[in-house]
């Protein structure tokens, strides 16, 4: 008892100052980088919570994909004025304060309040653990995403492929190549790289199996295959195109089209909207998923609408 | 015990989040604070959907998972159109502020 | 307490000693070459003790050898990020001077 709790204190404490360093801090480069340290930081805390699932997606995705994805934006805003680069843009406002305090201690008795209510029998969560046994997946996540929230998992698809689309809308036209062609690369890199994205296929493909009845799912593994597309078009393996080529707009929207179209087919079956028949429906729907969770977030990365191999 | 600590921790993050979004004049800073925010939402609703000592609700479990894919697709698009302001203006803050900045005298 | 609690417990010790001892050096190095040297040396050693502790006391091959792989992925990672950004930093200084 003792010394979990020390641990909880530290990791809070910790939340607490890295989110003030982020904030306040002088550097905007350190701020980005100590807003990586949070994620991790509060993966550990999921970890703490039992939330193994979201510890997974928190280093993943909160950490490792938004960090990258701040840091190539930060690089492109200096490459594009570096005389700006030592400018802090910390402005000071005497409201912030008192204002940020305010929302602290609200959200802090709402938070309070709610711990003092007396826990329900009959939640959606205890439902939803009963009824898990009809998913043909063991867990509860996996079940909740697919099976009782479908509809969440699938505009929240929709939103990631918006996004992408958003951002291809508002980009210039200019091509922008975000690998180092300049600089002769190290011989480290290429072994890293033959190393490590065959890896992450195969930790993508362990997650993703692993997510019906372990920690793990479609999210987890289709951020771990962007980790490997980042790596390589970080190091130039991969070049971005001026259009999207006709297999990456079909991926971009393949887990929309399975999962709506296996919904609309159940739906026709005289079943209900979304509803999968069985453990391989789940598995099919979550493999098109992690496919189309990787591309776009991949490509948001190389702000590019396309990415093709260096040789081509 | 456990889960008062983690509301405090949330409150504390969510506050601090505020802070730098009012705080904040360059947008990266101001995109910083609000994925902040967005992390102590997440973890209140995990903390108050925890069990004594088991593994916390599900649903606030897929729900925070679902906020998290949202977040960083959030965050991509407004990088992207933080991308095209700066090439188009040079400036990576918002105009309004810059006015506000100078009649208070900050410069 | 059985000897093997003893002895992973003993390296779990020792394995936090050694990041205790490579974030000193990260903190209290004057460049970015020594702080290169301590962080990576110290916190390789640090993980192979804990992982070597776990791998005591999780009793499975399966456990072992996935501790096995985090290891040598840490190692991997740490030695080309130190790499890179040791090159980058020489990169830099000759650039100034030159």
């Amino acid at each position: 008892m003792g010394i979990s709790l020390v641990i909880d204190v530290l990791l809070a404490l910790g939340l607490v100052g890295l989110a003030l360093q982020v904030v306040a801090g002088p550097s905007l480069f350190r701020s980005i980088v100590l807003f990586v340290v949070f994620g991790l930081v509060m993966a550990l805390a999921w970890a703490r919570l039992h939330a193994p699932d979201l510890a997974m997606a928190e280093a993943a995705i909160g950490a490792g994909i938004t960090g990258a994805l701040l840091l190539m934006t930060y690089r492109r805003l200096v490459e594009l004025n570096p005389e700006k680069r030592g400018e802090t843009y910390l402005g000071s406002r005497w409201l912030a304060a008192p204002v940020g305090v305010l929302t602290g201690v609200l959200v802090g008795l709402i938070g309070w309040a709610a711990l003092q209510l007396p826990p329900g029998d009959t939640t959606a969560g205890t439902l939803a653990r009963d009824a898990l046994d009809e998913t043909g997946v063991s867990n509860p996540v996996t079940g909740v995403l697919l099976v009782f929230r479908g509809y969440d998992t699938l505009l929240e698809m929709g939103v990631l492929l918006l996004a992408f689309l958003g951002a291809r809308a508002v980009a210039s036209g200019r091509a922008h190549s975000p690998g180092t062609s300049e600089v002769s690369e190290p011989a480290l890199v290429g072994a890293l790289l033959s190393l490590v994205v065959p890896l992450t296929i195969l930790v993508g493909i362990y997650l993703l199996r692993a997510g019906g009845h372990a920690p793990g799912g479609a999210f987890q593994a289709g951020a771990v295959l962007a980790a490997g597309g980042v790596l390589l078009s970080l190091t130039g393996r991969l070049v971005p195109t001026d259009h999207t080529p006709l297999v990456q707009r079909l991926v971009l929207v393949l887990g929309l089209l399975v999962f709506s179209g296996m919904g609309l087919f159940m739906l026709f079956a005289g079943s209900a909207m979304l509803s999968l028949p069985g453990t391989w429906a789940i598995y099919l729907v979550e493999t098109a998923l992690m496919i189309s969770i990787a591309l776009p977030l991949a490509l948001l990365f190389a702000q590019a609408p396309g990415l093709k191999g260096r040789g081509h | 015990m456990q889960a008062e600590i983690y509301v405090a921790a949330s409150a504390a993050v969510f506050g601090t989040g505020v802070y730098g979004l009012i705080l904040a004049r360059h947008i990266l800073r101001k995109l910083l604070a609000l994925n902040l925010m967005g992390g102590g939402v997440f973890l209140l609703l995990i903390t108050l959907g925890g069990g004594a000592d088991g593994p916390p609700d599900p649903i606030p479990q897929a729900m925070v998972l679902t906020g998290i894919v949202i977040a960083v697709s959030a965050t991509a698009f407004a990088l992207a159109m933080l991308v095209r302001l700066y090439q188009e203006t040079g400036r990576a803050t918002l105009e309004l502020e810059d006015d506000d900045q100078e009649g208070g005298g900050d410069g | 307490m059985s000897v093997l609690e003893i002895v992973s417990t003993g390296l779990l010790a020792a394995g936090c000693f050694f990041y205790l001892a490579g974030t000193i050096g990260l903190l209290r190095f004057p460049d970015v070459h020594s702080r290169l040297h301590a962080l990576t040396k110290a916190d390789n050693v640090g993980l192979f003790l804990v992982c070597l502790a776990l791998t005591l006391l999780g009793e499975s091959l399966r456990v072992a050898l996935l501790l096995l792989l985090i290891w040598l992925l840490g190692l991997l990672a740490a030695t080309v990020s130190c790499h890179l950004i040791a090159r980058h930093s020489i990169r830099r200084k000759g650039g100034r001077s030159g």
